[in-house]
């Protein structure tokens, strides 16, 4: 480890009630890298994403992003590190009924005081940014239309941008194209590498299909049932060798034929019509 | 993909060409869109004078306090009616409304299957059902009752027909959209299997809807019992009747305490309703309140000492279920024929007989006069004929219209009160807006406990003790619509998608900005509606304070029904007819302009 690590997780534990969904997981991330954490649904990738900006509490464990103890933030402070922090989520999350331009804008909200009511309610300033980054993921046009107009694959492009909007230093995508279509699909993955690589973000993001996973990550964290069972650069690595490592793990032939099928359905998204 | 090709992003390079500024598209606001908000704000501003002009301020509440305070030293003690009559009277009242609000339900089936969109034979009988929707619900249950005293003298009939006719409104609506909301798929499998409309209707329909139309029944019945009171002051029989007979005759302390009857009787029907609503339709009490939290407990030791009896009955008997195999013997499909008495279906019987028993005490109770629904029709053209053409008899237009325009201020000052009040309250008592459980806890109890208040109860006292007058009524207006705003402002902030919420506190915003920019633009849709839901429902309640004497059009109602006006009942009627259909129409059009 040449360089310091922006992201440090260390023996996390999560349960939620007798269900364990992390167990003992350890994850170190260095900055630029794009990291695929690849899993089942089930697996824990989504718990570990949450982890990671304080969305839900920790069980037991260490977990250091940016040089911040996270579950030992609250109030401002938490904040702040979450400002540093953009997450693009697999339902998008917009507010329907606003315009396009004013979701992006409530990814600055952070650096700004108090409640917003409104387009109004934002600094000419952050119009223009905000206008900028639709430019940057080609929405420029939908800037005034409301956000439930879109199709899924551009709304996510909107959420892209609103999470540009915090001048992240890390992205955090939870299965960022589990709802769209092959096309939009690769659109946005296309998007979230090209960006990640011009401003230099450290990209963490869940996927469950290897093809994908391979063709995109330059480094592999394989989960299942809350535990690290792959930690590799893809370098020379192929879906084969993926699947050996999930067939090794798993406990039955029916857990292998479930992890077959999923992993494989790289080309099978479910869609949802935005 | 062309899409994501595009050069690299604004803040490394200032890009050549036309800025970022020139390129946006412009932002288009529709006329319609701003036509509508000046509406809005001139609705709002109106509401803005009333609440100046009301005169309600802390120091003059103060001194209504110390009215209070003498009035009460005046009064001395409460007293009650003979028990027996007590019993006889609260007997009355319950069965009335009971009877009443059944009523309404029966004739609200037909109405409300005509006027769902997925249901109506077509486009006419759609807009006969809205029609008989909207009608029903702008003719105050008062003024039918004061046309049926006529019809049928003094008894239960009128008021049983009041409740009933004057509840079709808001029960049909509510049916109609429940069956709009129904899974289509049972009725398209009944369709497709041959079934006819009826059939569908029975079978696909039916039973989807029945758990929301006996709440909205349960919720109407509350509704009718508070509204009972008023019922009384034109001459229906019950405890109304007694209340007003006291306060007339100057019996402060025997009226006082009938209200305090009634306010009771309420509250005991609340619970009684929400009981049936659990044991009939198994809705689970989802956790928040203290008393959800109560039942929840009993209901859990139930389940655990059920659950260890079967699992004794289990492990006693032998293990030969009836398996798909073994019911080929006929034997076995006679057997089958006999649906085993589980516990469930025991509770259910139990239930249903109770409440058949109910019906028909209740019916019996008001002791009907049958023979009066064959006899009236007699003198219904006599009756129509004082009614119609409607005039303003002595009064000059300009009273009248002024009358209803102090009507519709009183409406306005308590919605705007209640909507500053309900908001804060309302949204401090959601779930996702809450700083901790605590607030919302002690939000929600306070939304409950002024909701166990009934507004007309509330203003007849302010009125008795503050002297007559519209500011007695906007108090007690605006108070009771912060129970009714609060929760279902609360309810609908609630029921906003959490995703949007959670992805702005991932980006480190604030409590307050995740509020104002996620929780009110998904909740904006319904606030609107229940501001105007709220305003329309207090057009109505302001008309009926005046025959309280809570100001307004409502004192020349009363005078008029009382004075045997009949032409101008229907003036005033009519009015405020005009107004109810010009609030709806503007409710309408803001619901869809507003998305």
């Amino acid at each position: 480890m040449s360089k310091a690590s922006v992201i440090e997780v260390a023996g996390l534990t999560k349960e939620f009630g007798r269900t364990v969904a992390l167990h003992d997981v350890a994850l170190g991330v260095q900055p630029g890298e794009i990291v695929v954490l690849l899993g089942l649904s089930g697996s824990g990738k989504s718990t570990l994403l949450r982890q990671l900006v304080g969305l839900e509490t920790t069980t037991s464990g260490s977990v250091r992003v940016l040089g911040e103890e996270v579950p030992s933030l609250g109030g401002r402070r938490l904040r702040a590190l979450r400002s540093r922090i953009g997450f693009v989520f697999q339902q998008f999350e917009l507010v329907g009924s606003l315009t396009v331009l004013e979701n992006v804008l409530t990814g600055a909200l952070a650096g700004l005081r108090g409640p917003r009511l409104g387009l109004w309610a934002y600094p000419r300033r952050l119009k223009l940014v905000a206008l900028g980054h639709l430019d940057r993921v080609g929405l420029l046009d939908r800037a005034y239309q409301r956000a439930d107009t879109l199709s899924g694959g551009q709304q996510q492009r909107v959420a892209i941008a609103r999470a540009l909007m915090q001048n992240p230093e890390i992205l955090l995508a939870d299965e960022p194209v589990a709802s769209l279509d092959p096309e939009s699909s690769d659109q946005v993955m296309n998007l979230i590498r090209e960006i990640a690589m011009e401003a230099g973000l450290t990209v963490v993001c869940s996927l469950h299909q290897v093809d994908l996973a391979l063709s995109w990550a330059d480094r592999i964290v394989g989960l299942r049932h809350g535990e690290v069972v792959l930690d590799t650069s893809v370098e020379g690595l192929s879906k084969a060798q993926v699947m050996e490592v999930y067939g090794r793990v798993a406990t039955s032939t029916s857990e292998l034929e479930a992890i077959t099928v999923e992993l494989a359905e790289s080309t099978q998204h479910r869609t949802v019509v935005g | 993909m062309s899409t994501i090709t595009a050069p690299a992003p604004p803040p490394l390079a200032p890009s050549p060409g036309p800025s970022i500024a020139e390129r946006a598209p412009k932002r288009v606001i529709s006329p319609e869109r701003v036509a509508a908000a000046s509406t809005l704000l001139v609705i709002v501003g109106l509401a803005v004078v009333a609440v100046a002009e009301s005169g309600i301020s802390l120091p003059g509440m103060i001194e209504s306090w110390s009215h209070a305070e003498r009035f009460f030293a005046r009064v001395g003690s409460i007293t009650f009616p003979e028990p027996a009559e007590l019993l006889y009277l609260t007997a009355l009242t319950v069965g009335l409304v009971l009877c009443g609000t059944l009523l309404a339900a029966v004739i609200s089936v037909p109405v409300a299957y005509i006027a769902a969109s997925n249901t109506t034979p077509g486009p006419a009988w759609r807009a006969a059902g809205r029609f008989i929707t909207v009608i029903t619900r702008a003719v105050p249950d008062v003024v039918l009752a004061m046309v049926f005293v006529l019809m049928f003298s003094i008894g239960s009939l009128p008021g049983i027909l009041a409740i009933g006719i004057h509840s079709i409104g808001m029960i049909s609506k509510l049916f109609a959209d429940a069956i709009e909301q129904i899974d289509e798929g049972p009725r398209m499998a009944i369709r497709a299997a041959g079934g006819s409309k009826f059939q569908q209707f029975t079978s696909g329909i039916l039973p989807q809807v029945l758990p929301s139309w006996v709440a909205t029944v349960l919720h109407r019945n509350d509704i009718n019992l508070r509204g009972s009171v008023v019922l009384g002051y034109v001459g229906v029989a019950g405890l109304g009747l007694e209340m007003s007979y006291a306060f007339k005759s100057l019996n402060y302390s025997l009226g006082l305490g009938i209200a305090l009857v009634i306010f009771a009787l309420c509250v005991a029907m609340e619970i009684v309703s929400s009981v049936v609503r659990r044991a009939m339709l198994g809705i689970q009490p989802s956790g928040r309140g203290l008393g959800d939290r109560v039942v929840r407990g009993v209901t859990d030791a139930r389940a655990a000492r059920s659950s260890r009896r079967t699992d004794a009955a289990r492990s006693g008997a032998p293990t030969s279920g009836p398996g798909l195999a073994s019911t080929a013997a006929s034997g076995d499909l006679e057997a089958a024929l006999r649906r085993p008495w589980t516990g469930s279906r025991v509770r259910n019987t139990v239930w249903g007989w109770t409440a058949v028993a109910v019906v028909v005490g209740s019916v019996l109770i008001c002791d009907i006069h049958w023979g009066d629904l064959v006899t009236f029709w007699a003198k219904v053209p006599a009756i129509a004929a004082q009614f119609w053409p409607p005039s303003f008899g002595n009064y000059e237009a300009s009273t009248l219209v002024a009358a209803m325009g102090a009507t519709i201020g009183i409406a306005l000052a308590a919605t705007l009160l209640s909507f500053a009040f309900s908001v804060l309250i309302g949204s401090l008592a959601a779930r996702n807006v809450a700083p901790n459980g605590a607030v919302r806890s002690s939000m929600r109890l306070v939304l409950v406990i002024i909701r166990g208040v009934p507004e007309i109860i509330l203003a007849i006292v302010l009125i008795v003790i503050t002297g007559l007058g519209s500011q007695a009524g906007t108090i007690a207006l605006a108070f009771g619509g912060i129970g009714l705003l609060g929760k279902l402002i609360a309810d609908s902030f609630e029921e906003v998608a959490s995703g949007p919420e959670r992805a702005l506190r991932a980006a480190g915003a604030t409590r307050g900005q995740v509020y104002a920019s996620a929780t009110l633009p998904q909740g904006r849709r319904a606030l609107l509606g229940h501001s105007f839901y709220l305003l329309d429902s207090n057009i109505r309640c302001a008309t009926i304070l005046g025959i309280v004497g809570g100001g307004g059009v409502g004192y020349y109602l009363l005078n008029a029904g009382q004075g045997s006006n009949y032409a101008v009942v229907t003036t005033i009627v009519l009015m405020i007819l005009a107004t109810v259909l010009i609030v709806e129409g503007l409710a309408v059009w803001m619901r869809r302009v507003f998305r």
